[in-house]
């Protein structure tokens, strides 16, 4: 009874375009009256789950990837693909995800890369005779892909969430995603074969060895942290702080096209953006507790049971249901919503916490960008200005790329876990 | 004055309302932001030079104990304004399926209860985050000694927040789909973002 009207008053809100943090709310609030519990835990939870050293890390990395982003660093990044892979056939194609895995890298925010990766892009994919079509699905998969490259603000919440080391999770995330960068890197080389698509101009030496020294200040981000991380020199809220007051001075002394005023505003960005991501974690807490007391695990463990004879099963099984949520809810509202309840199953089933997580996050990414309503799918597809049923047509073939990179992410742990383990965070 | 005529002073005098009552929190929100990071930027500091240095010298450690809570209590606070700000920029998730697509008067309706509710919600927890302030009067951080009323009254500014700013939209007419990402100044997004 109070399972149902909690669930049924957060799917009518949520359907009426009640925002979603507050259609929890109301559930949430509705829970703890019909089940008799006290009202005051609405604030205590607000504060408890607010008051959280590891979530610092999230205005820190919002703040310098969007500084990093409005110094026009997608340039620097973009001329460094093209001239890694741009000389193959179709490596125009293939620079979108590359360029896409070094992007995500920097910049935590998956709107901003989509919103900036269009606006670089997708004017010389159509120069060099790509279809807007293409050029949405090149953008919208390599985004998907960098779901997992860290310092995605995502990885922060899902470790949150189920209480894993967040470094550990930024460690575990940059192979996988490269694993799915070359399942898609693969179907843009077949797909350049079967389309005609251009070879780009081949570099020169001097070109290349310009472009790495244009993107060595951005890169130094991914390098700290993973270097940081591996050697155990600081933890996620540290190198947040470290990566934002580098990103400040690039922006004051290297790049120099960035006022104080508007370093000032992206400041107001990063410190909503922030509130809006850490009230939903908070306001989840309550609809959490709920669930538990109410016995939703035990529910979904019995729904989920015919799939735990296999692990590769399980996780296969939760990751489309996460799909379906990210693409629905977005990324975060079904990360707090549902991985919560699937995770104790996971665990019962001696799957790893790092590999769930991933898998997860590997899912919420596609979800994202699964039509016909992943808002980041949508996001890409105003570049293009092609609407999202005829774009299903050229999209399918790069959504089973990215479905054939989660499975290999799925049936090998390993690809998730060398990293960690090799630092010392997995036995 | 026609209907079109009404909603569009309504629009103005719920704008001009929510400019003059988030005026000082936009600011404040600013200064938390820039306090954590700056927090942040000093723990790294204090803990990878200023400890081995007093190690070296053989000086007494510092303790910087107070980093972990400066920047806990900033992040509630920065939560709770921006949480609150976040409502009148319409930057929280939302999903925008079904109400788009119905007819303008269903539509306002549904706008202005959603914003009711938002509004009740804030109330709620500026009431009950009232309450647990006045509780914890009498305890203080271990860190800084600071009242914790201090740390708990963040619910019941930032749920006014909210409250006055859905009250503030809901004699705005609701914004079409294309207008729904909100930016501010800079142009970021702040909807949908992970």
């Amino acid at each position: 009874m109070l399972l149902a009207a909690t669930g049924l008053v957060f799917a009518i809100l949520a359907a009426l375009s009640v925002p979603i943090v507050f259609a929890l709310g109301a559930a949430a609030v509705t829970g703890l009256v019909l089940g008799g519990y006290s009202l005051e835990m609405l604030a205590s939870s607000l504060i408890g789950a607010s008051q959280n050293w590891i979530l610092l890390a999230i205005p820190s990395f919002i703040f310098a990837g969007t500084i990093m982003e409005r110094c026009g660093m997608s340039y620097a990044l973009v001329d460094l693909a093209r001239a890694l892979v741009g000389w193959l056939r179709g490596g125009l194609g293939m620079s979108v995800i590359v360029v896409s895995y070094f992007f995500s890298d920097i910049c935590g925010s998956k709107m901003a890369e989509v919103s900036a990766l269009g606006s670089t892009l997708m004017p010389p994919l159509k120069r060099a005779g790509y279809r807007p079509a293409d050029g949405a699905s090149l953008i919208a998969a390599g985004t998907a892909m960098g779901m997992l490259v860290p310092p995605a603000i995502f990885l922060i919440v899902i470790g949150e969430v189920t209480n894993i080391s967040v470094v550990a999770l930024f460690l575990a995330g940059f192979v996988p995603a490269a694993v799915i960068g070359i399942c898609l890197c693969l179907l843009v080389a077949l797909q350049a074969h079967l389309l005609g698509w251009p070879k780009d101009t081949r570099p020169s030496f001097r070109f290349l060895l310009r472009s790495l020294r244009d993107a060595a200040v951005p890169l130094v981000i991914p390098l700290v942290i993973l270097g940081g991380f591996y050697f155990g020199a600081f933890t996620a809220t540290e190198a947040g702080a470290i990566v934002a007051l580098y990103s400040l001075a690039a922006a004051r002394l290297y790049y120099r096209n960035l006022t104080w005023r508007q370093i000032v505003w992206i400041g107001y960005d990063s410190a909503v953006l922030t509130a809006v991501v850490v009230f939903l974690l908070a306001v989840a807490t309550i609809f959490q507790y709920l669930m538990g007391v109410t016995g939703v695990p035990l529910l979904l463990g019995e729904l989920l049971k015919p799939l735990e004879s296999a692990h590769w099963l399980f996780l296969l099984g939760v990751a489309l249901i996460t799909m379906v949520f990210g693409m629905v809810l977005e990324g975060l509202p079904a990360a707090v919503v549902l991985i919560p309840v699937v995770f104790p199953i996971a665990n019962r089933l001696g799957i790893n916490p790092i590999h769930f997580d991933i898998v997860q996050t590997a899912a919420v990414g596609i979800g994202l960008f699964l039509p016909p309503m992943g808002v980041g799918l949508l996001m890409a597809l105003r570049f293009a200005e092609v609407p999202v049923g005829e774009h299903a047509k050229t999209y399918w073939p790069y959504v089973l790329a990215l479905l054939v990179g989660l499975m290999l992410i799925i049936c090998l742990p390993e690809l998730s876990l060398a990293i960690p383990r090799s630092a010392g965070f997995v036995r | 004055m026609n209907a079109s005529g009404q909603a569009v002073a309504g629009a103005s005098n719920g704008r001009s309302v929510r400019d003059i009552v988030l005026f000082v929190p936009r600011f404040v929100l600013i200064a938390l932001l820039a306090l954590a990071i700056a927090d942040m930027i000093v723990g790294v500091f204090l803990r990878y030079v200023m400890v081995p240095v007093t190690d070296w010298l053989d000086l007494d450690p510092i303790n910087f104990f107070w980093v972990e809570e400066v920047g806990e209590y900033s992040l509630a606070w920065l939560t709770m304004i921006g949480a609150g700000i976040g409502v009148a920029e319409r930057a929280h998730f939302t999903l925008r399926v079904v109400t788009h697509r119905l007819p303008p008067v269903p539509q306002r309706a549904v706008h202005i209860a959603s914003n009711l509710l938002i509004a009740v919600f804030g109330g709620l927890a500026a009431w009950y985050g009232t309450r647990l302030a006045i509780i914890n009067t009498a305890l203080t951080s271990p860190a800084l000694q600071l009242n914790l009323a201090w740390l708990y009254a963040a619910p019941a500014v930032g749920g006014v927040l909210m409250a006055i700013s859905a009250l503030s939209l809901a004699v705005e007419p609701p914004v079409t789909e294309e207008a729904a990402p909100v930016a501010s100044e800079s142009g970021a997004l702040a909807a949908g973002d992970d």
